[in-house]
């Protein structure tokens, strides 16, 4: 199984998918979890992640080997956002290459649980609007 | 050894990183060494996971001097 995995600052909707591939793929299920106006009840305007990053780029490796084994795919990209994300923007993208619908289905959905049970990143702050707005003041970033 | 906090762990202690020297020690020696430093990580211990050069530590894992030790508490992402 090809695999790609890249934790990264930069917006995830601007980066390339997985190569397109003739042949054995009949089946692309992509994943994007973005970030929600409201974090525990409270509106925010974005999360920040941090990430021990050499660690979480291992684990995503041997989770998808691991789930690869019963769940045979042709490729899985998966992108994580590190830094400030603002709301409606993607603090993941998993995309899924397989020859059948259910087997990227289910690789899909067992790797985002165990993601989020063993792979270390962290949500380490939501962020309001004014808090933004005061950090990044007089900065480029406006929170929408 | 380095230690790496991560997360509300870098407010407990007060930094992110930190050089610890208690020579080759078990998971218990490791946290009785990181408790006299940093006795507020104690509420914390039952819920933080051990690594060692990146990867998860096991029952039997023992930490050394050249080793990288992370404090991995609960993750939180996608």
């Amino acid at each position: 199984m090809i695999t790609q995995v890249t934790l990264t600052t930069q917006r995830l909707e601007e980066l390339p998918g997985p190569p397109a591939t003739a042949g054995p793929v009949g089946a692309q299920v992509e994943f994007l979890g973005i970030v929600r106006s409201e974090e525990n009840g409270r509106p925010i305007a974005a999360l920040e992640y941090e990430a021990y990053q050499p660690m979480a780029e291992c684990e995503i490796e041997r989770l998808l080997n691991e789930l690869g084994s019963a769940h045979p795919c042709h490729t899985v990209q998966v992108l994580h956002r590190l830094g400030i994300v603002p709301v409606g923007e993607a603090a993941i993208i998993v995309r899924v290459l397989a020859a059948h619908r259910q087997e990227a289905f289910s690789l899909l959905a067992r790797f985002m649980d165990r993601l989020k049970q063993d792979v270390p990143i962290w949500k380490c702050k939501a962020w309001t609007r004014e808090e933004l707005a005061r950090r990044f003041h007089p900065g480029p970033f406006r929170p929408s | 050894m380095r230690v790496l906090f991560f997360a509300h762990l870098k407010d407990v202690t007060g930094c992110a990183h930190t050089e610890l020297d208690c020579g080759e020690v078990d998971a218990d020696g490791l946290w009785d060494a990181l408790l006299q430093r940093y006795p507020g990580l104690a509420p914390y211990r039952s819920t933080v996971r051990l690594a060692c050069n990146a990867r998860y530590a096991g029952p039997d894992t023992r930490f050394g001097p050249s080793d990288e030790v992370a404090l991995i508490p609960p993750v939180s992402g996608g």
